[in-house]
Formats: structure tokens, sequence, C-alpha cells
């Protein structure tokens, strides 16, 4: 008892002493909106707000707590709220303990074990794997942050030549992982999405029983089988950084789920990904990605081809940044024995200006419009083509 | 041994363009005192290391606060001096004494973009090239010098360019260097507070 006593004070005391740190932001809408019935709620809608769902609006309550453990252990939780009324309102993102030994020789590994993002964007950088670009992702990090997340291992072996004299960093990245297994269903079921919503550990997407995505798990293990993903990325200086990335989540697409109504997805895809970023203010993003997911049911074997790409060029004035994307995406239901193939392809233009004021505030302003040819519209009574169009207005205030 | 001898360094860039902040090392005729070693503070203010480069005699000793709200772990893998900070805000480490020669690179293994240089000198004179891209020594003894040049962003091979000089008391020495290849592109300035590793 006493032996307890003592360990749990001297790991207080150790903990006490290595300060963790606890960060707190909230974000307001005000949305004005012409767009189809949103697919959170039932349509086909590209974008988390819809005719029904406008005016001033839950942006995100994101709180985040990072731990150092000992010297080279930190254990971070992301936890986010978007809307009320969601089951599991207040629910995780991510959950990782992270070992960062030091450097020797310059070399570096790194072990996270949780559950995270894999590193395939390079515009959500910010706390919160929010994007500091724009407010809306594009479709390809929309996509990540709805269907994707490790929850697993992963191991990055640095090679760190800007401290030998070099200009070039090096890292080599790989991911084990599990409860990903449904992962392709949204882009498959549904077509691509535009917006900033990232999908919860525990919650789910869309309306139970509701139209074409109706309140879909993400994250659940179905086949007992892991997916990996291996990756590179090559950095110059602090000024470029190009990510390649292959990911595999190894599903066995003929497994069924009965408690989450679906299938394991087996679902590959290939992205390639650079940064560049000058001295006076300029950054430039472009990433392309790529690949299939199939489904087995006893009618057949069906499988989708996907791919996006978006090109973002952004220039920060002191406290003011003003950005630029678009984004081209396609996705076609390449095997099926439910012919017609379904079909979703189209573009996007975005356009933002930001204002940080101080180190709290951040305002932002934000028009993005949504052309796009989505087949499956006809299903629930609606013209194939849609423009979408959303104007934002974001308060941001972090505490 | 006369004395006031002085000496200017110019470090020209390849296309002609002064090279700021250009390190010179100046070792001078045998018996030359070194110079008194100091105490430095090398700060982290905004995930930045302040100053980025430090420049001082063997046998100085530096403080590495952290300013930030967030922790640092303050590594070098050098062979100059090797050592880490484990995790930490404020100033929880007293000071390092650094006592061999040689060019230290400093890093934070939570925030890869922090980067920092500590030049160790045995050289009895040191400096830094102005905006002019020359730095002046007044008062030397006359005799054989030899000058060591250095600069974070410099693409030459060896990385340290040496060149030797002889003064005498009647003249003002001049060394020029120009260099062979462009400069590596400046830091990027600070990002913001907010962002992150992903």
């Amino acid at each position: 008892m006493r032996v307890a006593a003592i360990i749990v004070l001297s790991l207080a005391s150790h903990l006490a002493q290595a300060e963790s740190s606890f960060d707190l932001s909230v974000d307001a809408r005000a949305i004005a909106v012409d767009a189809p019935t949103s697919y959170l709620y039932g349509g086909l809608g590209k974008l988390r707000f819809d005719d029904d769902h406008d005016g001033i609006q839950v942006g995100r309550v994101n709180a985040a707590w990072s731990q150092p453990i000992g010297e080279t252990f930190q254990a971070r939780v992301d936890a986010s709220l978007w809307r009320f009324g969601d089951d599991n309102a207040f629910d995780l993102t991510e959950a990782y303990l992270e070992y960062r030994p030091y450097p020797a020789n310059g070399w570096r590994s790194r072990l996270k074990v949780g559950a995270f993002y894999a590193p395939i964007s390079l515009e959500n950088r910010e706390a919160g794997w929010t994007n500091p670009y724009l407010v809306t992702s594009s479709a390809i990090n929309t996509w990540v942050g709805e269907e994707l997340r490790t929850i697993g291992a992963e191991y990055s072996l640095g090679w760190l030549g800007t401290r030998t004299g070099h200009p070039f960093d090096a890292e080599f990245v790989a991911g084990v992982y599990g409860w990903n297994d449904p992962a392709g269903v949204l882009v498959a079921t549904r077509g691509w999405a535009m917006h900033d919503r990232q999908t919860t550990l525990f919650g789910e997407v869309g309306e139970a029983g509701n139209g074409p995505v109706p309140g879909r798990t993400l994250f659940k293990e179905i086949d007992d089988r892991a997916g990996y993903y291996a990756g590179v990325s090559l950095k110059y200086l602090d000024r470029a950084e190009l990510r390649v990335l292959h990911y595999d989540n190894n599903a066995d697409s003929e497994a069924f789920d009965a408690g989450i109504n679906d299938f394991a997805w087996l679902t590959k895809f290939d992205s390639v990904g650079l940064r560049v970023e000058t001295a006076n203010g300029w950054t430039f993003i472009s990433q392309w990605l790529g690949g299939d997911t199939a489904a087995e049911p006893e009618t057949g074997y069906e499988k989708w081809d996907f791919y996006s790409m978006f090109a973002l060029v952004s220039k920060a004035f002191g406290p003011h940044r003003f950005s630029l994307r678009g984004d081209w995406f396609d996705m076609e239901h390449v095997v099926t024995s439910w012919p017609p193939a379904e079909t979703d392809d189209g573009s996007a233009w975005t356009a933002g200006y930001s204002f940080d004021y101080g180190e709290h505030w951040r305002f932002s302003v934000e028009a993005l419009e949504i052309s796009s040819d989505t087949t499956k519209r006809a299903w629930i009574g609606e013209p194939p083509r849609a423009t979408e169009q959303q104007l934002q207005l974001q308060v941001r205030y972090s505490f | 041994m006369a004395a006031g001898g002085s000496l200017d360094v110019h470090v020209v860039a390849h296309d002609g363009k002064a090279v700021v902040g250009a390190v010179v090392m100046l070792h001078g005729p045998a018996g030359s005192p070194p110079a008194k070693p100091g105490a430095f503070v090398v700060d982290q203010v905004d995930k930045v290391f302040q100053p980025d480069l430090t420049v001082m005699p063997v046998g100085s000793t530096v403080t590495f606060p952290n300013s930030d709200k967030v922790s640092h772990q303050v590594y070098s893998f050098s062979p100059t001096r090797k050592f880490q900070l484990p995790l930490y805000r404020g100033t929880p480490y007293p000071p390092m004494k650094f006592d061999m020669a040689g060019i230290v690179t400093l890093g934070c293994n939570i925030h890869d973009d922090m980067i920092a240089y500590l030049v160790v000198t045995d050289a009895a004179w040191f400096g830094r090239t102005g905006k002019d891209g020359i730095w002046t020594s007044a008062e030397l003894p006359a005799g054989n010098y030899r000058a060591e040049i250095w600069h974070p962003r410099l693409r030459e091979d060896p990385p340290v360019i040496e060149t030797k000089v002889a003064l005498d008391a009647s003249r003002a020495g001049r060394i020029e260097v120009a260099l062979s290849k462009s400069l590596r592109p400046e830091p990027l300035d600070a990002r913001p507070k907010s962002w992150s590793d992903y």
C-alpha cells in the first residue's frame, strides 16, 4: 500500500514536471448555401450544410490535450463537436501515444500507437488537423478525414540531413492498422464531398436509415485482417515537401458485418503531393490521389475506381491570407452486376480570405462552387447534374 | 610586434552581392591570446531558436531557456558536442559549457523546423559580416593570419573556407572571398503557433 502510494506520488510529481498542454477552440459559422440536401441528411449534396441547415451553425468545438510522459513519450487526445444533436456529440478524432527517441547520428525513429491520421494531407497542418488555408478541405482530404484513420501503429525512420549540413531531410513511414474495413464505402456509394467535418472514432456519417448515406460506421474491424500503408517524404530545407504513399486496407471484400450492415471494402490507393513555400509568403500545394475499392456481395464482385486532384495557391500578407483552390474528382463503378454503372465526376473552386487577429481570433470568409454529375441523384429524384454554392463566414476563438 | 593593423574581410556571393552574416574566425600569429569565454543564451520563442546563430569562444557557456508555452526537446548530434535536453519549459537546466571548437547544429525533437547553430571557435578574433558583407577587425598585431569563413547556407565544399593573409602595421589588410556557388534559400519566417506536424 505504502509502496503504491510512493509510486503514485513519484509518478504525479514526474507528470507535473513534464507539463501537459490543453488547447480549446470554438468555431462558429454563418452559412449561405444553394445546394441540394446534404449527404448528412439523406441527400447527395456534397457539403456539410444545405438549405435546411444554414444561417448560424456550429463550425467546430475542438479540445486537444497533450501530455509528455517521461523524456521521450507523449500522449495526445483530440476531441471535437461538429453539431449539437449528433450521437456522441463530443467525440475523439485522434488519440495516440507517440515515442520519439533522441536522434542519433542523423537518424531518428518514431513510433505512434493509437488512432491518428496517416501522413497524406499537405494542407491539413494546423492543430486539430485543420486546414489553415481554407475552411473547406480539398475533395481528397475531405475524404481522408471522413473515411481514413490509422487505428494501429506507425513507424517512421527519418534522415535528418539538414542537421548534418545537407539541404534535404527524408523520411520513410509504414503503418499497420485494423478497424478501417469500411473505408471506401462513402466514395463508392455517395461519391466525393467537400467540407471540414472529420469522422469521429465512435461517430457515424449520415442519418440512420435515411438516404444514400444511412448512418455509416467507418471505424470497425470486420475481417480480422490488418491493413498497411508505406510512404516516403522528402523535404528540401523548409521550402518544399514531397509525399508519396501507398495505402491498402487489405480487406476481405466478402466479409460482412451485420452489426453495421456493411462490407469490408477492399480499398487501395496511391497519393502524391507536393507543397512549396516561398520567403515572400506564397504557398503552392498540389496533390493527386487515385485508387479503387471493391465489395463482394452474393450478387457478385463490385469495383469502383476513384481519383481526385487539387491545386492550391495561397499568399499571406502578415496576418492576412488569400487562397484559391481548384479540385477535380471522378468516381466510376467499373465492375458491376447492377448496371448501369454509377459515376460521380466534377470540379470545384474555392476562394477564401482569413485574418488572424492576435493569438486567439481568426475571421474567415470563403466562397465555394462545386459542379458535379452524379448519376445516383436519379435514385432520390434529383437531376444528376448539380451546382452547389456556399458562402461561409467563420469566427474562431482559440484559448 | 607592431600594433594597429586592421583587416577587412569581404564575403561576396557568386552573383557579386554581399553575403550578410557570414562567420569570420581569424587565427593570429603564434602567441595571440585566445578570446575570452562568455555566457550566451539561445532562447526558444514561437517555435524558433533566438538567435539562430551564435559565435562563441571555446569554453563559453550557453543556456537554452524555453519561452514558449509548448515543451521543447533540444538536441545536437554534431561531433563537436552531442547532447539532449529532455522535454521542458522555462529554464530547468544549468548553462552548458562548450569546450571543443567546431559547429554544433541544434534541433528540437518535437518541432523539426526548428534549427540553429553554435559556432565554437578557438580563434582570437571572430565576428560576422554586416549588411555590406564586410567584417572588420582593428588593432591587429603584424604577422601571418589564417581566416576561416562559414555560413549555414553555404554550398561550398569543404564547407569552411580557409584563406591566409600577412599583415603589417603600415597598411590595412584585405581578404576578399568570392563564393563559387549561390547560397541556399534562407529559412522561412516563423510559422503560426497553431501549426503542427501531420
